[in-house]
């Protein structure tokens, strides 16, 4: 009698456990990963490498490619996730790329936006996954063609015999879109090595920081082999009528740290 | 092989296929028809024809033929302008000649300059008639294999058999007689590095080659607007009864030319515009392009490819240096 009722006890056990099992696979269904609009066979993979948790295919995500590479070294991509409230961060990969991770944005006082350019290995999906702070992965992108070798040629400054002596060198233009928002673009030399090109090993920019003069934080870049020769970034910082200037600070892999100093027109000019 | 390919094959051809039995059992009918350029003649002058190409990009369905290639009779041969995008085409237009102006030898083949669909179709000339100046020699000695790779990729079996073949005489005389016929040379740039202009002294006919476009968007992957301006107003200028463009149709005005000049204008003071105010790459595509341009085939695909084109050098002109410690 003592060993039936045991044994039912156990049953029960057994009967609940497999309910939440069977629970935990349903909650699993729930967060499934959406179709890949871009029908790429690196889909999975990317999802559960870089946006962990629930994903959403989003078309608030405005991801601007071009549908041919013309230059396969300097593919411009823009991200325009400015419909999207919260952003946390943007994380931007070239599926099919050797390495895909291009970079991470986090725009902490800056609108959801980015410009930069990319190398490309082949043609490739460009995907986008913008965090917001509820957790929630919203992804989009295009689908670029290309003719191929982006990644694994030698930057061009290696046909320079001096191209160190321009290390950091850094070009730039800030407006005053708005009272409260600027636009800024930059041009910052640096070879950007892969590390696949033969006989060049890895040495590129990982990291751009963009701070108002007294020390704000606006936005963060990690920047990845990926990112093409001459990082041009373009970028959106909300400032004040007070800022008139911006703060850009960039580091390599080498730890070579650069300063940079951009005036911020007090007059409106969109 | 996308199943799209396989839909018009039997299910036993698509096994075959697959165990690798037969050497293609269904190629035959996904591909039913030989690829054939079917080039036309077009006598625009006395005893000069045109091959016309489409006013289009390059695509699996055209095989590249979007320029417009020459030939002119002379007393004692053919004079040749430009070859075409692939030996296929090269081919097509020897029988093209022969079919016209049957039993005369090509005396001479000049290459205006060095993209690749005006002298890919080298290959199937006698090397020693085929003539450019040094400079596109050089270039296509530098860049013809990256363009011939590239042009399998764009429109696939069209190039088969194709090979860069860069020509064997280097053009130095501003004037040249070939075959009891009298032509001008002009040395001229800005389309590319090197950009020959040929007249035929006789009828009056300039073969501009790719500096002139007629309502066709002109092309800029290696393009030096201010020097191609000067090179417009230097064929402007030329005593001529006809202009033949590199793409588009014959033109006896020269509206050619100001049209050309007119797109080059405008390209290059929007992109100015753009690049001074800090717009990325992707926000200079999408700006308007005027409608006084609407009549320009390809106009939206090679305004987005010129922005790649010109962007970076304009960005590091108009983009002033930023002080760093």
């Amino acid at each position: 009698m003592r060993k039936l009722q045991m044994f039912k006890t156990i049953r029960k056990l057994a009967g609940l456990t497999a309910l939440l099992l069977l629970s935990g696979n349903v909650f699993a269904m729930e967060t499934e990963l959406p179709a890949d609009p871009l029908n790429s066979v690196m889909w999975e993979n990317m999802a559960s490498r870089f946006f962990p948790g629930e994903v959403v295919i989003d078309q608030r995500v405005i991801v601007h490619g071009p549908l041919d590479a013309e230059n396969q070294m300097q593919v411009p991509i823009t991200v325009d996730a400015t419909q999207l409230d919260d952003v946390v961060q943007i994380v931007a990969l070239a599926d099919l790329n050797p390495i895909p991770h291009i970079l991470t944005l986090h725009p902490t006082r800056a609108q959801p936006f980015i410009g930069f350019r990319v190398k490309l290995e082949q043609a490739s999906p460009i995907r986008v996954g913008v965090q917001t702070a509820d957790g929630v992965w919203h992804v989009n992108g295009v689908i670029v063609n290309a003719a191929g070798g982006g990644c694994t040629a030698p930057a061009l400054a290696h046909g320079l015999s001096d191209w160190y002596k321009t290390l950091g060198q850094g070009r730039g233009i800030t407006r005053r879109e708005s009272a409260d928002l600027a636009r800024l673009s930059v041009r910052l030399r640096h070879p950007m090595d892969t590390g696949l090109a033969p006989g060049i090993p890895v040495f590129y920019m990982n990291q751009i920081e963009v701070t108002s003069p007294a020390g704000e934080k606006l936005a963060n870049i990690e920047m990845y082999e990926p990112i093409s020769e001459n990082p041009t970034l373009t970028l959106k910082p909300l400032i004040t009528d007070k800022i008139d200037e911006l703060l850009v600070y960039a580091r390599d892999t080498e730890a070579n740290e650069f300063r940079y100093t951009l005036p911020v027109p007090a007059a409106i000019d969109n | 092989m996308s199943s799209s390919l396989l839909d018009g094959c039997s299910r036993r051809q698509v096994l075959q296929l697959l165990a690798g039995s037969a050497a293609c059992a269904c190629c035959g009918l996904v591909h039913a028809n030989k690829l054939a350029y079917n080039l036309a003649a077009t006598e625009i002058a006395s005893g000069t024809w045109a091959v016309h190409g489409a006013t289009e990009y390059f695509t699996l369905e055209n095989g590249g033929n979007i320029v417009n290639v020459a030939f002119v009779e002379v007393p004692d041969g053919v004079v040749v302008i430009d070859t075409g995008p692939s030996r296929r085409y090269g081919e097509a237009l020897l029988q093209l000649i022969e079919k016209t102006i049957p039993g005369k030898p090509v005396l001479r083949v000049y290459n205006t300059h060095h993209h690749p669909d005006h002298f890919l179709g080298n290959q199937v000339f006698d090397e020693s008639v085929v003539a450019a100046p040094q400079q596109v020699i050089d270039n296509i000695l530098a860049e013809g294999d990256g363009f011939a790779d590239n042009m399998y990729r764009l429109v696939g079996d069209w190039m088969r058999g194709t090979a860069s073949i860069a020509p064997t005489v280097a053009l130095e005389n501003n004037k040249e007689e070939i075959g009891g016929r009298a032509f001008s040379l002009f040395y001229l740039s800005g389309h590319t590095s090197s950009d020959l202009v040929v007249r035929d002294d006789e009828t009056g006919v300039v073969f501009s080659g790719d500096l002139a476009f007629y309502n066709r968007a002109p092309t800029t992957p290696h393009a030096d607007i201010d020097v191609w301006q000067e090179s417009l107003q230097s064929i402007a200028a030329l005593d001529r009864e006809l202009i033949l463009p590199g793409h588009g149709l014959q033109d006896s005005s020269g509206e050619s030319l100001s049209q050309t000049a007119d797109y080059l204008d405008w390209l290059q003071a929007s992109l100015r515009d753009a690049a001074g105010v800090g717009l990325t790459m992707n926000e200079a595509m999408v700006l308007p392009i005027p409608t006084r341009f609407s009549g320009l085939d390809v106009v939206d695909t090679e305004y987005k490819r010129s922005v790649v084109h010109m962007y970076l050098a304009l960005e590091d002109e108009l983009m002033p240096l930023i002080e760093s410690d």
